[in-house]
């Protein structure tokens, strides 16, 4: 029995699993564009509270589900803080560390930045825990008309995903076991890599040219459309979904445009 | 319901030839060898044909001619002239055949596309653009065909082995193909996992499907399959009925070229009747050949003789106390959450030179066991100890000196590109000199009949040489402990044989105890001295593999089976109480015993 993997779907009864897979991707384009475009510390706490509230309600993960997917992440972007903290110039001392100035400027400019690293890691845990990349593909060919043998080909790229990962972890076990150590540095990772290389080739090829007999057996590719059986369709939550992310996207950058929100951390201080 | 495509218009063919091979030769494109050399055969509506053969004989390439895999997929030469289901296999697309014939593969972790139930088994009928209404209809139908009735909704995530396999065969039911083609479907299942499987495939036989199937565990297959074809490299060397095939000894050559004994893939009431036969000096004829254990009591009965024999006692164990044990595992709880524990308050101890056997279901947590020894887990403070010293506390240098892991796939533990290198990478890294290593190495080399590849790239080596090779580079560092996963899996049984010799001659040389993970009951019979079973992370049972397959209540806990030739020697012990046999899990010792109640009788 393994752990499985954080970032693969798993089915649910949330609202977010019963949403259609196409207002979930309005949704994370919203977040990732808002994130983007927010460079005020307390914009970006507003937009990660919403995707923390959506992670933990709307999509019900636990929190050691997105403690598992993200707690990379929140020790990479609490060093980014930290570090930029300290580093960045400011005007306003906001307090002192063994005499060592603390400025507002620097600690808001460092919070938004690591936070809008955390909530595209975090949005990007939700869609993908709670959609399911067939349905996605259905939905790309049923509602975006994009032809279904290239939806299925990013369906199956999304599929292989954890079986890769898998792979690697075994490769990575089985190397160990052989006693090479694992080693740091960009070359030492270009090392393992190539001793990875061979093994994870052969296995990714074996295991594709499998899945490729079994879709082609079963007449995948046969004819130029496809049945699909209950296609996911877009419901009035995700009317709402999309309207709300929509509309909340133009109305912050229109606001940015028209300088109605304070831009002065926009550039930072150099 | 939308997106219904025009209905392909499907016709399947009315002759009663499913399958045509005339003359058939195909080599794959870039090599020099045919792999399939003249093969000639015909396959009638309903019957249920297996394909027997060691590894590398061409027995699934054959297959992949069934649904035109070979040539369309996969270029190469083929010669000759081949029908199925009454196309023609040169001009007729893979596509075409999705219709008439199902493929069933060895791994259905590699087969299955999508990743809810209901949506694999609906896959193939929506390529086939039939209305979404009569989908649905047929996958309830597949469903309930392979015992999966109100699973549609599950993800094949959370499926154990057997049922992701079943899956895979309500995929292809659900198109209602006319002839079911599986190639080793039962390959990494647990007992109870491959013995469903089989009672599914006898009901589709039996309600009329055709089936062609390749398979190296015969003993529940053999009084099921109406037909025998096997394959010698490339070749047929024998057609017909299952009791002709298993009724006189066969040889076949390794994919090395070496000529071995095919015994191994016969059925075991079919082993012990030959055995039987040549002992007592009376041939057994082709018609009386059992296939199951019934009629292998009902031939052993007819041959004990009248007088009566004190039955032999099984020999004591030969287990000495050890003061402090090689392995000693205590209170093991592991898991990676703590509502779900992999591994729940786990105990036991291994001494020197045991041949110890994990088993299991899928998902029992032996694999996990294993790791947890090798420390490729982290195991929890003062629960694992080698040699006295706490596994947790130790490096991966210091417990890989002492502990050795084959993995199930050799390809995954090569690092170098010379088998050579690959044999003395494991001393290299440990500091160890240039002349010790060159002796070590061509030492090792000997012992698993390597030494002829030593500049040979690892991967251009065969399965079983790999599999050997990954043996030797373990060997070579002369470990207290060697860890085997699954060692007969991809393999034929010929070849596990031979890796379970070595594995006897490395304790008689070094003592070394070796720990097998594998659902192999009949490895388990006739090699291990030990059975650890799990059971959903717990240990149910620590002892002889007599004491295990004599518990039934614990076989059905643990999911395995008994071998037949034990319950072949437990009824005829049961229907003759004074008689000369007891139970036993040797062919030798039950043939003996009832060729010495001759003896006496004469």
């Amino acid at each position: 029995m393994r752990r499985s993997a954080v970032f693969q779907f798993r089915s649910g009864a949330s609202f977010f699993h019963r949403l259609d897979p196409l207002s979930k991707f309005a949704w994370l384009v919203g977040i990732s564009l808002l994130a983007f475009g927010a460079y005020i510390a307390w914009v970006q706490i507003v937009i990660t509270g919403i995707v923390l509230f959506t992670a933990l309600v709307l999509a019900r993960l636990s929190p050691v589900e997105i403690w598992r997917g993200t707690w990379l992440f929140v020790i990479a972007c609490t060093s980014f803080l930290v570090i930029q903290t300290l580093t960045l110039p400011g005007t306003h001392v906001a307090f002192r560390i063994a005499g060592h100035p603390i400025y507002a400027e620097s600690f808001d400019y460092a919070l938004a930045s690591a936070l809008r690293i955390y909530t595209i890691i975090l949005s990007s845990l939700v869609f993908v825990r709670t959609t399911d990349p067939r349905e996605l593909a259905i939905a790309l060919v049923t509602q975006m008309k994009v032809p279904y043998r290239i939806a299925y080909a990013f369906f199956i790229a999304l599929r292989i995903i954890p079986t890769i990962e898998d792979e690697i972890k075994t490769i990575g076990a089985a190397q160990a076991v052989r006693g090479v150590a694992r080693q740091g540095g960009i070359a030492g990772r270009i090392r393992e890599m190539k001793r990875y290389s061979m093994p994870l080739l052969v296995g990714s090829l074996r295991k594709a040219s499998m899945m490729v007999m079994s879709m082609e057996a079963r007449a995948f590719g046969a004819f130029p459309k496809r049945t699909f059986v209950e296609p996911p369709r877009m419901t009035a939550s995700g009317v709402v979904v999309r309207t709300v992310t929509i509309a909340a996207v133009v109305a912050w950058y229109a606001a940015l445009a028209t300088g109605l929100v304070h831009t002065m951390y926009v550039l930072a201080p150099a | 319901m939308v997106d219904v495509a025009t209905p392909a218009t499907v016709s399947q063919s009315v002759s009663r030839v499913v399958v045509d091979l005339q003359s058939i030769s195909y080599t794959y494109e870039g090599e020099g060898q045919p792999v399939l050399n003249d093969i000639s055969f015909q396959v009638d509506d309903g019957e249920f044909v297996l394909i027997l053969g060691p590894s590398g004989c061409g027995k699934s390439t054959l297959l992949q001619l069934f649904n035109g895999t070979i040539p369309h997929t996969l270029k190469g030469a083929l010669a000759g002239e081949a029908s199925i289901c009454g196309h023609a296999l040169t001009t007729t697309k893979v596509a075409t055949f999705a219709t008439d014939v199902g493929m069933v593969f060895q791994d259905p972790d590699a087969q299955i596309i999508c990743t809810r139930v209901r949506d694999e088994v609906c896959f193939g009928l929506e390529n086939l653009c039939r209305p979404a209404a009569e989908i649905m209809e047929q996958q309830v139908e597949a469903l309930r065909l392979v015992g999966l009735d109100g699973f549609g909704d599950r993800s094949v995530f959370d499926l154990s082995g057997g049922q992701k396999q079943r899956v895979s065969i309500a995929a292809v039911l659900a198109v209602r193909p006319r002839l079911l083609v599986l190639d080793e479907p039962t390959a990494n299942l647990d007992p109870a996992g491959m013995a469903d499987v089989f009672v599914l495939l006898h009901a589709l036989h039996k309600a009329g499907t055709t089936i062609v199937m390749v398979e190296h565990r015969v003993d529940e297959l053999a009084d099921r399959v109406s037909r025998v074809i096997m394959m010698d490299r490339g070749r047929m060397t024998f057609d017909g009925p299952p009791r002709e095939a298993f009724s006189q000894p066969r040889a076949a050559r390794s994919e090395e070229g070496d000529v071995v004994p095919v015994s191994a893939w016969f059925p075991q009431a079919a082993e012990f009747a030959l055995a039987l036969g040549t002992a007592c000096g009376v041939p057994i004829q082709a018609k009386d050949m059992p296939l199951n254990v019934a009629e292998a009591v009902t031939l052993g009965e007819r041959f004990i003789g009248v007088a009566a024999v004190m039955p032999s006692v099984p020999a004591a164990s030969m287990s000495s106390p050890e003061t402090t044990p090689l392995l000693r595992v205590q209170h093991l709880s592991f898991g990676y959450d703590r509502v779900e524990p992999i591994l729940d308050d786990v105990n036991f101890d291994l001494g020197r030179g045991r041949l110890v056997a994990i088993c299991g279901r899928n998902g029992s947590g032996k694999t996990t066991l294993a790791r947890l020894v090798m420390g490729i887990n982290d195991a929890p403070r003062k629960t694992i100890f080698l040699n006295g010293k706490d596994l947790s506390a130790l490096g991966p240098k210091e417990i890989s000196a002492e502990v050795g892991y084959v993995f199930q796939n050799p390809d995954h533990q090569f690092v170098t590109d010379r088998v050579w290198d690959e044999v003395a990478y494991g001393l290299t890294v440990r500091g160890y000199a240039d002349d010790a290593i060159r002796m070590r190495v061509d030492e090792v080399l000997g012992i698993v009949d390597l030494a002829r590849y030593a500049e040979r790239s690892p991967f251009s080596l065969s399965l079983g040489e790999r599999r050997r090779l990954s043996v030797a580079t373990m060997l070579v560092l002369e470990p207290r402990l060697l860890i085997l996963d699954e060692p007969t899996i991809g393999q034929d049984h010929e070849r596990a044989q031979l890796l379970m010799g070595l594995m006897v001659r490395l304790r008689e040389r070094y003592n070394t105890t070796v720990l097998m993970i594998t659902h192999d009951v009949r490895l388990v019979a006739e090699w291990a001295d030990r059975v650890l079973v799990l059971s959903r992370g717990r240990l149910l049972f620590d002892g002889t593999p007599e004491n295990m397959f004599a518990d039934e209540a614990l076989l059905a806990a643990g999911g395995l089976l008994t071998p037949p030739v034990f319950d072949i020697s437990r009824r005829i012990a049961a229907a003759l109480p004074a008689g000369p046999v007891r139970p036993t899990l040797s062919v030798p010792a039950l043939v003996d015993a009832i060729v010495k109640s001759r003896k006496v009788a004469a």
